[in-house]
């Protein structure tokens, strides 16, 4: 094989020397003239390899592979401080790429329906109510009439229970008119989609494969569904997933993947006049191509108009909503995403500042190399260079390790917190996220990188290499710069420790307690009445009778009811007030409860007593927030009231008041609420709250199986200790304070780093001084006072600058706070406290290290 | 270099380096060295090459495919390379010659008028 001409161009060069040195002997030099001599007549042997070099290879390409090896060479001499520089990277750019990941899954990524951009949301609900939902009367006219929606349909997402062999399962179900599935875009992967107007179920793949065992025979059965055998008409593919609104807090309906989909059929109301069932859907359309929302908003306004006069004015007083289907997804989870955006942007520049420190805090170890290299004829072009190549391949290797941190951090994130946030479930770190982590790593690195150069740039080659390593003392321009880097850092440390502690407030005001209440001691249990059976409200009762008396007997158990978690708000109508308009009428939450309910969670009576058993008529407990609301500065114990919606019931009396208590939601507040007895209601679903002596967990599945005896067909689900239920209420804020408490955490570690550094590089610098002063008769604790004072003045600065940059901006994150202000004192007061006390710790150690300093050998070091 | 020998002698112009190589090849394969020497012998040592120019120059011309080379072994058994000029090479300098008969005749003419 022929060898390429730059192949042995050393040998070349080293015979070429060699003859013309023995051609000089020839001519009578002695040996050593005629090797100087062959060396002149030569020239530069390094230029001419280069020049020779630069005939093949670009020269730009060759410096960088020089630049690189050389750079790979610092990092290696090196090994403690690169790791330090890669870490604080990998930490900065995980952490980022982390948050960017969500982001990306959550508000860049388009949902997956096809046409997903006019796809919108449709609702109608009544003025002060939150219930958005439609009538069936509306849907059916929009579906038949409007011109600017393409495709519509009706949702509703449920618990029913499905007959699966072995077992009754209660099963997500998500009911579809028959709009969806081309709203959809999906399509089974076995077996088809239900006919229009035929009842009919298709399984999700996961479904099938853990209740039917992937059995293809499964489709063209009629499987028993809610008792009534319904025909599963096919199978989604696998990872088919339907992306939906999380179910609001008022339908008691948890997130999670859809099991089942089933064709629902809406019917079309009787002539006017006529009772009609109204069913109440969730509403999807899609646009048609260059249709406007308010264009749509308009025409839909129309029709519900013509509609409603017919119809009656249950369904005029409601009012039209139509939004983006993303914005009614992503609700309000876009705007803690942004904040936590935004925190953990400051955490990544916290970690440049850092690295740009230590950078720097190194360049002026360097300088003397940096100045021999220069004078050798490096421009200061190629310095640059050669510092951004090795910050870049510093980056790479952080950025790379931050990259991996971040898919961890992700998946355990999607773990723990899968409902905490919509469509978290789909975070992955795709090439959008890959693109961003590389774009980030090298802005990092320029930053980073210049620091250093900015730093040295007024060195003067001469002074370097004529003092020695005394010439460091002329950095002191550089010194100034850290310290107001490092002054930074802890402003921006500043913001984010009062963010992460206004919400760590915020979690302790939602998780207090009430003496007492102890949810985690307390078990929780659901069921949903279903089949024909229980449409007889004596049937319910005999249930209930029979589930509760089980219950109490279970060992273990101390206390236990039932209670329907305040399913809907209702308007009150009390015995003697004056008639005022409907919007001004009183409304309550209205919970169904038995005798034990109020013991068994741990709620205190406050004046009266609770619900019994035996009641003969109906009676009403309160809480102490209806009571302050309907009957102030009264004694609301003996009052009359009615539901007037409920049916035409007659008025019954209030027996006692009770304690608010944040039972099922921790983050809502307390509002009037309302109990009454089972008996002489109609529950739908039910929890059965228990307290038990030992742990819940342990006790849940004896208990469990007791309870289902009572009527197998009717399945005991979501059995969880009430401290996890509610956790999981209040997800999204543990989410939010997770991932900011580990930026603030994150922060505080990278200053008490940053200033360690600069504290002791500035004890190193100051020696000799040090070493003066002491000789001069200036004692230790001085000396201390002196290095301690020189952190406590940089630290005042930054704390100062974060306290103010902190009260500007908390206001952003004032929705994301529960019960605290956004300018709490005591949060800004202890994190000024924390700062406070790390500058001291990290300056003690270089503090005491001064203190030490021999004078006569510092002073004999130079 | 001393300012006595640079009146002496006459550095030399950019790219002829190149086509006073070609044309010492012409003689027959040689070496770096015994190119370099040839230059220098053969102008009656008025043409100066700093003789570590010559190895980019020669580099060039491989690349251009002017010139090709072997390695050999030389009268005291030293392994070298040894530079030959190609086909290509050969109507490289009979094009390049000529321009710089007509280019040396030209300054001529302007220099010494009549």
């Amino acid at each position: 094989m022929k060898r390429h001409a730059l192949d042995d161009l050393d040998a070349d060069i080293r015979d070429h020397i060699e003859r013309e040195t023995a051609d000089n002997i020839d001519r009578g030099m002695t040996p050593d003239d005629a090797r100087a001599a062959a060396l002149r007549a030569f020239g530069s042997i390094a230029l001419t390899k280069e020049n020779a070099r630069a005939v093949w290879i670009p020269v730009w390409f060759d410096q960088l592979i020089q630049d690189a090896r050389y750079g790979l060479r610092m990092i290696r001499r090196a090994p403690a401080f690169s790791a330090v520089v890669m870490l604080t990277l990998a930490l900065g750019i995980g952490l980022t790429t982390a948050v960017f990941g969500v982001v990306n899954a959550v508000l860049v990524r388009p949902l997956s329906y096809p046409n997903a951009e006019r796809l919108v949301w449709i609702a109608t609900s009544e003025e002060g109510s939150n219930e958005e939902l439609v009538l069936s009367p509306d849907l059916i006219a929009w579906r038949d009439q409007a011109q600017s929606l393409d495709r519509i349909a009706g949702f509703s997402i449920g618990g029913e229970r499905i007959d699966v062999g072995e077992e009754v399962v209660q099963a997500r179900i998500a009911a579809w008119t028959d709009g969806f599935w081309d709203i959809a875009g999906a399509r089974p992967e076995l077996g088809t989609v239900p006919w229009p107007g035929e009842e009919g179920i298709v399984l999700s793949h996961a479904f099938f494969e853990r209740w039917f065992r992937g059995d293809p025979g499964v489709v063209g059965r009629a499987v028993p569904l809610n008792g009534r055998p319904t025909t599963v008409t096919g199978v989604m593919p696998r990872g088919f997933r339907v992306q939906l609104p999380p179910p609001p807090a008022w339908s008691g309906v948890q997130s999670g993947e859809v099991d089942i989909y089933r064709q629902s059929i809406v019917q079309a109301p009787g002539p006017p006049g006529q009772a009609t069932a109204i069913q109440l859907f969730e509403v999807i359309g899609r646009l048609k191509l260059g249709v406007s929302i308010a264009r749509a908003r308009e025409e839909l306004d129309t029709i519900r108009a013509n509609t409603a006069k017919a119809f009656g004015p249950q369904s005029q007083r409601r009012r039209l909503k139509i939004v983006p289907f993303t914005d009614k997804i992503v609700g309000g989870a876009r705007r803690s995403l942004l904040v936590l955006l935004a925190a953990v942007a400051l955490v990544l520049v916290i970690a440049c500042v850092n690295v740009a420190n230590l950078l720097m805090a190194r360049g002026s170890t360097r300088q003397r190399e940096v100045a021999i290299r220069t004078a050798i004829g490096a421009g200061r072009g190629r310095m640059l260079r050669q510092l951004l190549v090795e910050s870049l391949m510093l980056a790479a290797i952080g950025g790379a390790a931050g990259v991996l941190a971040a898919r961890f951090t992700l998946a355990g994130l999607v773990r723990v917190l899968p409902e905490a946030v919509p469509r978290l479930v789909e975070t992955t770190i795709d090439a959008r996220v890959l693109v961003f982590a590389t774009v980030i790593s090298v802005l990092t690195a320029v930053v980073c990188g210049l620091a250093p150069a900015f730093a040295m740039r007024r060195v003067s080659v001469h002074d370097v290499l004529k003092d020695g390593a005394r010439a460091a003392s002329a950095s002191s321009g550089s010194l100034r710069a850290r310290k107001a880097l490092v002054a930074a850092q802890l402003a921006l440390s500043v913001v984010l420790l009062v963010g992460a502690g206004l919400l760590m407030r915020s979690f302790w005001r939602i998780t207090e307690n009430p003496a007492g209440f102890a949810p985690e001691r307390v078990l929780t249990m659901r069921m949903q009445f279903s089949g024909p059976r229980y449409r007889d409200n004596a049937n319910r009762a005999a249930y209930l009778d029979e589930l509760l008396q089980r219950a109490r007997n279970a060992p273990g158990v101390q206390a236990a009811g039932v209670s329907s978690n305040a399913d809907g708000r209702m308007l009150l109508d009390i015995e003697g007030s004056p008639d005022v308009p409907r919007e001004l009428r009183p409304r309550a939450l209205v919970s169904v409860v038995s005798d034990g309910y109020a013991e068994a969670i741990g709620m205190r009576i406050v004046k009266g007593r609770w619900i019994r058993d035996d009641e003969p008529l109906p009676v009403y407990v309160m809480n102490e927030a209806a009571a302050r609301k309907y009957f102030a500065g009264q004694d609301p114990v003996g009052k009359r009231f009615r539901l007037p919606w409920v049916d035409n019931q007659s008025f019954a009396t209030v027996v006692g008041v009770v304690a608010d208590l944040r039972y099922s939601n921790l983050d809502a507040r307390s509002e009037p609420e309302l109990f009454t007895d089972y008996r002489h209601a109609r529950p739908f679903g039910l929890t059965i709250t228990m307290r038990v002596a030992g742990e819940p967990d342990k006790a849940a599945p004896a208990i469990r199986a007791r309870l289902a005896g009572v009527d197998r067909t009717q399945p005991i689900f979501d059995v969880k200790p009430l401290d996890v239920v509610l956790a999981d209420s209040i997800a999204p804020r543990r989410f939010n304070l997770l991932l900011l408490g580990a930026f603030a955490g994150s922060a505080l570690v990278l200053a008490l780093v940053g200033i360690y550094g600069v504290i002791a590089y500035s004890v190193v610098q100051r020696t000799h001084e040090i070493g003066i002063r002491m000789a001069l008769g200036a004692d230790r604790r001085k000396v201390v006072r002196m290095i301690v004072w020189q952190a406590i003045t940089i630290a005042a600065a930054g704390i100062g600058a974060g306290v103010a940059a902190a009260f500007a901006l908390m206001r952003t994150i004032a929705s994301l706070l529960y019960d605290v202000a956004p300018t709490d004192p005591l949060t800004f007061a202890a994190v000024v406290g924390a700062l406070a006390v790390t500058t001291l710790a990290a300056s003690s150690a270089p503090a005491i290290r001064a203190a030490l300093v021999d004078p006569i050998i510092a002073l004999r070091c130079e | 270099m001393s300012t006595k020998e640079s009146r002496e002698r006459i550095e030399l112009l950019q790219g002829t380096l190149d086509l006073l190589i070609l044309k010492t090849l012409l003689a027959g394969a040689a070496h770096g060295h015994a190119i370099a020497k040839a230059i220098e012998q053969s102008s009656d040592d008025v043409l100066q090459v700093e003789q570590g120019s010559l190895y980019p120059a020669l580099h060039r011309l491989i690349k251009r495919g002017l010139i090709d080379f072997d390695h050999g072994t030389s009268e005291n058994n030293r392994r070298a390379k040894y530079y030959r000029l190609t086909p290509r090479g050969r109507k490289q300098l009979a094009v390049e010659t000529s321009k710089w008969d007509t280019l040396a005749r030209a300054i001529a003419r302007v220099l010494r008028p009549a």
